[in-house]
């Protein structure tokens, strides 16, 4: 069998069942439309005013300005685009320390599972020793070297949740380098990068990109938890330090900051869950 | 699924039902118990250790020191507490000679082994020895700054401990215990401050058989003099103080301020001590439970939250409808601190530009950040010294904290930065809980109106105040509370032998104002030294080493059952003076 | 099975001693400086030197990793910074308000999500499928601190139904203070488990065994509860084991805003003092639960899957 043939013909009989599953076509969309204002954020397009003035202090949502939709916070600034800027963070939280995660512990996996012996025993003690540790604790550590903000955050995130993976490619790698066509290459005298790159690789990337899309959600939901512990973003509005805002001021009444952040988070969560789960169920040739 | 859920949850609930129907008991409650609370886990009750409000309070209703403070009185005033009376002063002004109480027992212990766990009698040893442990290197005590340098022979005698065991036996020229109920206090220099330290929580007295006893796990077995011992003790949760019956005789005030005979302040006068059999103290981390327990009347006592502000105070700054239905009376009293920001003097951009630090000082507007963040409870500060101590001047308005941005900008341009234009961003480094957050946004916006930029780097609060201690960053914000009612201890955060690690963090150091300073420590209270104390407040207010926010005043809300409340701001031990009444307390 | 059971053993040494590297690395080297903190408002350059002398900062770091070494295996992690309390003390004393509140809440979550999971396993795709995750991820989208102080305010002090605050170590008293926060914490986490238990369950029903069952007749509901529930122990059990350092970490919101004197919040007050000596004795304490959690899903697999034998 052609390693080659097969793994286009998953792929394309997984996008055919996708593009069938109409909500997951929904849910993609919604993450783009996510995407598309952190990207406008990112180059100050839209919300880039985040920080002006645009009403008295804690002014309950109102519908006849953009502005004012979400109302506002405890210097009179929008609620709505503060939300917008915090998208900008999440989406770039998720992004970049996915980006860091995913090369980790694919190249870790992929060469426990393939070399196997002494490699493997150092990757999985490698890898079970830092999973042990509690993964807030990590968290807190890297904060404490690189100082506080946006790279500490990449970097903690990065570096604590590429685990899972690991795991998962050292199990595939392991079942797949003994296989049929990877003993055919090696006698047709493939090198060992050929072997892991070339051959076994395209066999089992859908789980990078199942992975991913969990990734990126827990990045997402990291983020919110570090910044309530006042280790996130400093000094510009993220979900995160909205909703630890929040602490101080639904006692007096203010739910809409809570509500905009939570509300924001929610349906990005969402729509990775469902697209997660098509995903899963496109590719993943177990569950069918 | 709906099914499921909701059976789930119904299930759990009624589990729930039928646990907390059985309610949480009262175990040997009397009925005459003051309940209240601390904002904070309590660290431990080793007097040595007691840096902090909360584990003073606590150390407070177990332990007593020489001296106290009258309880009613106005301005603050010490009174004699285990001392018979006030000391004798010698004609140097350096010694003082303190008569102790006679027959004042320990609490009944086991590490009291001579006499069977019964409680012996307080000697004046053991006031030495006290004060020896303050000064044990070992111990690295957070209190030692109150004697260091001022009693003769202690640092001597701590020096000498450094290198191996402290031997407590080796006598100390400036601590004598002349005879059992005497004893000889020796100053290195005369000090008008120092009898304040004999009514910090840091100079109580313990019993060395129960320091020995105990060795580190003293801090959790606390055996004082005081009003009270300890019950149950968790100090993550939960602490219950009973009246400890060995205690000796002491009376309520007979006399106070003017208006406290009309607030029945006085209907307990000579009554004995303590009037409530139990301290209930409970720990509330958050405010939310804090604010509910009091509104349920688990709680006596409570300091507002500021989210809760709306619901407790009305517009006119007076108790909302409810609470006056319900009999609570509300309690303003001025906080003796200061909030402010700190320039770096050692930085040589601002330390020597002094145009531009009080162009940055009246660009600060006050009076918007009082009302965000504190309800407006809280006066602008127009210099270092608060209202309630001496050298205060309440006709002294500063002329670089009337807000101004016209007149800011003009003395920016003066400085060298016309319109903020080739001043880099400022460093400022603070704190990162959700309110210093807020803050920081706060004084961004402010600064920004002047064309001035702030760069902001965050740590944890010991890492900030590393930074702060060292010196790193441009500016920072702190609050300074005063450790006892005299000026000097707001003046001395600039005097330039105090510079950091030491307490004056903005590094300040003007000659003139250290003469004066070290003048007025000779000089008792009187007008030579308060006008020296105003001097120097002028003299800080013009050269602008920090901008001088605000001074809190502290509101309370008491429930009506809870008598002769009078919030103190340096006596910790307290509550021994409050009366519940029961037939109030349905 | 003893071999078995010793060579397991043995073989989470080299786990743990990695542990403590790291651990050490992290807070011992590269961590800030906790003195200034410790000192108060009134330090002096001089004190501070004297107090970093006595905690032993100037020895090389080689003879502080052997000292942590020594603390692990004695169990004796001396004395806080912060509060000058004896560490192995405040993680025992921590340790029972901790599992008072997790251990319930632990098992209602995992009781109720696992036949949720069942359930939407059974109707997988369809509406009700997409609805519950519609709702799981809702329940994992609201902060947990909106459920507290709701919560708080109306079902504790408006209707009173539970004690707004505190802990009594004292049975049953310490049921009705938990009452509340086990509540919360069952709805903030079902959530995430009825996701993740759903894959777990969807994952057997593809397997070569279901098929089997269903060509023998056997019918879908009995199909699901003999076979299907009994081989998805294995993820469910590993997600357990996952938890665990959550179970105590976790909790310090619910234990903050409760009065439950547990680990969480001994931890975070901790963090926030940089209270090393704390924090390291915790993570380690966390990190051997976790460790050995996991030897207990290695013995419970060869138990409840024959496929895997005492090698």
């Amino acid at each position: 069998m052609n390693a080659a043939i097969q793994g286009r013909s998953l792929w394309s009989d997984a996008l055919r069942r996708l593009m069938k599953d109409r909500l997951a076509l929904v849910c993609f969309g919604i993450i783009v439309v996510y995407a598309l204002a952190a990207l406008l954020a990112q180059f100050g397009l839209i919300a880039a005013s985040w920080n002006a003035q645009v009403g008295a202090a804690y002014q309950p949502p109102s519908f006849d300005r953009l502005d004012t939709i979400m109302g506002t916070d405890i210097f009179g600034r929008s609620v709505f685009y503060k939300v917008i800027h915090g998208t900008r963070i999440a989406m770039s939280v998720g992004l970049v320390s996915s980006l860091i995660s995913v090369p980790i512990g694919l190249a870790l996996g992929a060469l426990a599972g393939y070399f196997g012996r002494w490699v493997d025993d150092l990757i999985v003690w490698f890898y079970t020793t830092i999973s042990s540790i509690p993964g807030i604790m990590l968290l807190i550590a890297i904060t404490l070297v690189l100082g506080k903000g946006m790279t500490a955050m990449y970097f903690a995130l990065g570096a604590t949740s590429w685990v899972h993976l690991a795991r998962v490619m050292r199990g595939e790698f392991i079942k797949h380098k003994s296989r049929d066509y990877v003993v055919a290459a090696e006698s047709l005298g493939a090198t060992h990068a050929s072997r892991i790159f070339r051959h076994i690789f395209p066999n089992v990337s859908h789980f990078v990109i199942i992975n991913l899309s969990i990734q990126f959600m827990g990045a997402i939901k990291a983020e919110v938890i570090l910044s309530f512990l006042g280790l996130g973003v400093q000094g510009q509005p993220s979900w995160g330090v909205m909703i630890d805002d929040a602490k101080l001021e639904l006692a007096r009444g203010v739910w809409w900051q809570l509500a905009g952040a939570t509300s924001a988070m929610f349906f990005v969560v969402l729509a990775f869950n469902i697209l997660g789960d098509a995903l899963r169920d496109a590719l993943d040739p177990k569950i069918k | 699924m709906h099914l499921f859920t909701r059976f789930g949850v119904s299930a759990m609930l009624a589990v729930s039902f039928m646990i907390s129907g059985c309610t949480p008991r009262n175990k040997g409650d009397t009925g005459n118990t003051f309940q209240t609370y601390q904002p904070s886990k309590v660290k431990g009750l080793d007097p040595i250790y007691a840096d902090d409000l909360y584990s003073g309070t606590e150390v407070g209703r177990v332990y007593e020191g020489l001296l106290q403070y009258h309880y009613l009185k106005r301005p603050f005033v010490l009174v004699p507490n285990l001392a018979e009376a006030m000391p004798e002063l010698s004609a140097d002004g350096r010694s003082y000679t303190f008569k102790l109480k006679k027959g004042v027992l320990f609490q009944d212990d086991a590490s009291f082994k001579e006499t069977q766990g019964k409680g012996r009698e307080m000697t004046a040893e053991d006031v030495v020895y006290s004060f020896k442990r303050l000064a044990d290197p070992k111990l690295v005590s957070t209190g030692w700054w109150i004697f260091e340098g001022k009693i003769e022979g202690l640092d001597e005698w701590r020096d000498s401990a450094k290198a191996g065991a402290p031997d407590y036996s080796k006598p100390v020229s400036g601590l004598q215990a002349v005879d059992r109920y005497t004893i000889k206090i020796t100053l290195k220099t005369r000090s008008a401050q120092f009898l304040y330290a004999l009514a910090m929580p840091f100079t109580s007295v313990v019993a060395r058989e129960a320091v020995e006893h105990y060795g580190k796990e003293f801090l959790n077995h606390p055996v004082g003099t005081g009003p009270f011992r300890i019950a149950e003790y968790d100090r993550n949760s939960r602490l219950v103080w009973v009246r400890n019956p060995t205690y000796r005789t002491e009376l309520y005030p007979s006399d106070g301020e003017a208006g406290d005979k009309e607030a029945g302040l006085l209907e307990d006068a000579g009554k004995p001590l303590p009037l409530v059999d139990r301290v209930v103290v409970q720990i509330f981390e958050e405010s939310q439970p804090q604010w509910l327990s009091f509104l349920s009347g688990r709680l006596d006592a409570t300091g507002i939250p500021k989210d809760n502000y709306g619901e407790a105070i009305g517009g006119n700054k007076d108790l909302t409808p409810d609470l006056v239905k319900k009999g609570i009376r509300l309690y303003k009293n001025p906080g003796i601190d200061v909030a402010h920001t700190t320039f770096n003097m050692k930085d040589p951009l601002l330390g020597k530009n002094k145009l531009l630090r009080q162009a940055l000082s009246i660009a600060y507007d006050v009076k918007p950040y009082i009302e965000l963040f504190f309800n407006g409870r809280a006066i602008p500060a127009e210099g270092p010294i608060p209202p309630g101590v001496s050298g205060y001047d309440p006709d002294f308005k500063n002329p670089y904290r009337e807000h101004n941005l016209a007149k800011a900008k003009e003395l920016l341009a003066k400085a060298g930065y016309p319109d903020g234009k080739g001043l880099p961003p400022l460093e400022y480094v603070t704190t990162s809980n959700s309110t210093s957050r807020q803050a920081t946004e706060f004084l961004q916006k402010t600064f920004a109106a002047v064309g001035v930029q702030l760069k902001v780097t965050t740590y944890s609060w010991p890492e900030f105040q590393a930074a702060v201690k060292s010196a790193r960053g441009q500016l920072w914000s702190f609050a300074w509370n005063a450790d006892y009612p005299d000026a000097e201890n707001f003046l001395q955060l600039f005097y330039s032998k105090n510079a950091s690690p030491g307490p004056n963090d903005s590094n300040y150091s003007n000659p003139e104002f250290d003469k004066l300073y070290e003048k007025s420590l000779t000089l008792l209270d009187g007008p030579e030294r308060t006008e020296l104390y105003r001097q120097m407040a002028r003299m800080v207010a013009e050269d602008c080493p920090w901008i001088f926010e605000l001074h809190r005043s502290i509101f309370s809300l008491v429930q009506p059952w809870l008598k002769n409340y009078k919030r103190h701001a340096f006596e910790h031990n307290t509550a021994k003076y409050l009366r519940v009444d029961p037939a109030l307390k349905k | 099975m003893f071999v078995y059971l010793v060579r397991k053993l043995i073989g989470t040494i080299p786990t743990v001693f990695g542990v403590a590297l790291i651990v050490f690395i992290l807070f011992n080297m590269v961590g800030g400086d906790p003195t200034y903190q410790m000192l108060g408002k009134h330090a002096t350059a001089q004190q501070i030197a004297e107090l970093r002398h006595e905690l032993g900062f100037d020895q090389p770091k080689y003879l502080q990793f052997l000292q942590f070494l020594k603390q692990i295996v004695t169990f004796d992690f001396g004395r806080s910074y912060a509060t000058k309390q004896q560490i192995s003390t405040m993680i025992l004393d921590g340790i029972t308000p901790s599992l008072t509140l997790t251990i319930p809440a632990f098992f209602f979550t995992t009781l109720i999500s696992v036949l949720i999971g069942l359930l939407v396993a059974y109707f997988r795709g369809r509406i009700v499928d997409k609805l519950t995750v519609v709702l799981c991820v809702f329940g994992m989208s609201v902060p947990v601190l909106a459920y507290i102080l709701f919560s708080q305010y109306f079902l504790a002090y408006k209707f009173g139904l539970f004690p707004i605050a505190g802990y009594d170590p004292e049975w049953p008293d310490r049921l009705v203070y938990v009452a509340l926060p086990i509540l919360i914490s069952v709805l903030v986490s079902v959530g995430y488990d009825v996701r993740f238990y759903r894959t777990a369950i969807l994952e057997e029903t593809g397997q070569d065994y279901v098929r089997t069952a269903r060509a023998k007749g056997l019918s879908e509901p009995r199909t699901y509860l003999k076979h299907v529930l009994k081989n998805s122990m294995v993820p469910i059990l590993t997600n357990l084991v996952m938890e665990i350092p959550l179970l105590v970490l976790g909790a310090f919101l619910l234990e903050s805003f409760f009065g439950i004197p547990g680990l969480g919040g001994i931890t975070i007050n901790a963090v926030h003092n940089s209270d090393f000596p704390v924090i390291k004795a915790m993570s380690v304490f966390m990190s051997l639960l976790y460790i050995l959690g996991n030897l207990l899903t290695d013995i419970t697999y060869t138990l409840v899957d024959p496929r895997v034998s005492f090698k």
